[in-house]
């Protein structure tokens, strides 16, 4: 079989991928969201083979996982292979095979990268004096162009490659992106430390104690990694109680 | 009626978050912002959004882990501070902010639970497609009334909280300053880790916390 998408059955499931993530489980994961994008692309390929579409869907409902901005690339991919008539074995080989790159390649890329980033950025620029409801445009604005563009261009890719995608994606050495971003955020924590310090109504007004404590909190987070959060927030929720509880005492 | 507005703002941003988009309007500052513009003190929306984005920089919603929810937190916390002018009304309303953000991350894993019983079981191909549509509009639909309802229990908590104990504050404004700003330094360090260590970027570090120092004392 090789037949053809509509314009309007790949926007739709273009717009469907925002929504991939909606039924996340622990048995199938993306598994119901990627058959929900797939959808509108099925339907337009078989029509009213209500046979062709039952089997499509029981492939397609199955265990998959990527993370949210790439699965584009997946999904474009697959909907090439069920257009060229891809036997279900190898469309079931194909998705398991782009899983985890997909998932490690965009956790490193967007969640440990571009979003810490763009987020440190745009809290040193509030503290720095920006107005508020600049900074917030700002790092919405220039994450989201990133963020929509990636999707696309994902979902093209694999449209355009079908089951060579993951060349493709080598070929755009994603990697040296990421810490390429990984160096603008390490540029972006050192102004907001600054910024922290010397701003009016932050360490610099608390006194030097405070600036003293500061200094170690973040020697602490950096020496002892994630596993310091979970205390940190806990120490300071148990110092807000414990000085509240004084104040009603006294 | 404001409950009402902030508790369906809750579950839209909570959407946000994994189910819809992920535009990051759910990020604590501009959730925070949000609410500050509904609640009529965007100021307080922005400083309380700011203070969480900060404790919060390394929470992100990578693959099937748990980590707090970051809008339904923020909505909670600045709702819960606008409620009194005392001194302590920020601090509590943060305390209770990141509580309800851990409830939320709780509810999350809850959710997915639940979600891995509605969902069309892959041994059994759906014989509809609308089986997959509807089994996928419910999910969305329960993120969003998961999300309402711990932002409701975290509003009626939190206003009451602040407005029992706002008063009794013991600390000066700076050192409340100091407080609320020292357990998010210390995810700027857990990032700086995470963006490669203290060895590998102490250049960057150190030229950033010049121009951090500079900005901050032009701007």
């Amino acid at each position: 079989m090789s037949g053809t998408f509509t314009r309007g059955a790949l926007a739709s499931s273009f717009v469907r991928l925002f929504l991939i993530q909606g039924s996340w489980n622990y048995h199938t994961m993306l598994g119901c969201g990627f058959a929900f994008a797939m959808l509108p692309g099925l339907r337009s390929l078989h029509g009213a083979d209500a046979e062709e579409m039952t089997e499509s869907l029981g492939r397609h409902v199955e265990l998959f996982n990527a993370h949210p901005y790439l699965a584009g690339a997946a999904l474009g991919a697959v909907l090439e292979l069920e257009r060229t008539g891809a036997d279900a074995e190898t469309v079931r080989r194909f998705k398991l095979a782009v899983r985890g790159p997909l998932g490690s390649l965009g956790d490193a890329l967007v969640w440990a990268s571009w979003l810490p980033a763009l987020s440190v950025l745009a809290l040193t620029l509030y503290w720095a004096g920006l107005p508020g409801w600049l900074a917030v445009a700002a790092f919405l604005g220039i994450y989201n162009i990133g963020h929509v563009g990636l999707r696309l261009w994902c979902f093209r890719v694999g449209l355009a490659e079908g089951r060579d995608v993951g060349r493709r994606l080598a070929r755009a050495d994603l990697g040296r992106w990421t810490d390429r971003l990984k160096g603008v955020g390490a540029l972006s924590v050192g102004a907001l430390v600054g910024v922290l310090l010397a701003r009016d109504g932050g360490f610099a007004d608390a006194g030097v104690p405070w600036m003293a404590l500061a200094i170690a909190a973040f020697l602490a987070g950096l020496r002892l990694g994630h596993r310091a959060w979970r205390p940190a927030a806990v120490v300071a929720v148990g110092a807000i109680v414990l000085l509240t509880a004084v104040g009603i005492v006294r | 009626m404001e409950t009402v507005q902030l508790t369906l703002l809750g579950g839209l941003l909570a959407l946000d978050g994994t189910s819809v988009g992920q535009f990051m309007m759910s990020r604590p500052l501009v959730a925070g912002a949000l609410v500050g513009w509904v609640v009529g003190d965007p100021a307080l929306g922005l400083s309380v959004g700011a203070i969480l984005e900060l404790y919060l920089l390394v929470s992100f919603p990578t693959g099937g882990s748990r980590f707090p929810e970051g809008a339904t937190a923020s909505v909670v916390a600045v709702a819960s501070a606008a409620v009194s002018v005392a001194p302590g009304a920020v601090p509590l309303g943060i305390a209770v902010g990141l509580v309800w953000g851990q409830l939320g991350g709780f509810s999350i894993t809850w959710l997915r639970h639940a979600n891995s019983r509605l969902v069309p079981e892959p041994t059994r191909a759906p014989r509809r497609s609308g089986d997959v549509t509807s089994a996928h509009a419910l999910a969305l639909l329960m993120d969003f009334a998961r999300g309402a309802a711990v932002t409701l229990s975290g509003l009626l908590v939190g206003r009451l909280v602040v407005g029992s104990f706002a008063a009794a504050w013991a600390l000066a404004p700076g050192a409340s300053a100091g407080l609320l700003l020292l357990g998010g330094t210390v995810s700027a360090g857990i990032l700086l880790r995470d963006l490669g260590g203290f060895r590998r970027r102490h250049a960057l570090l150190a030229t950033g916390m010049a121009l951090g120092i500079l900005g901050a004392r032009l701007l």
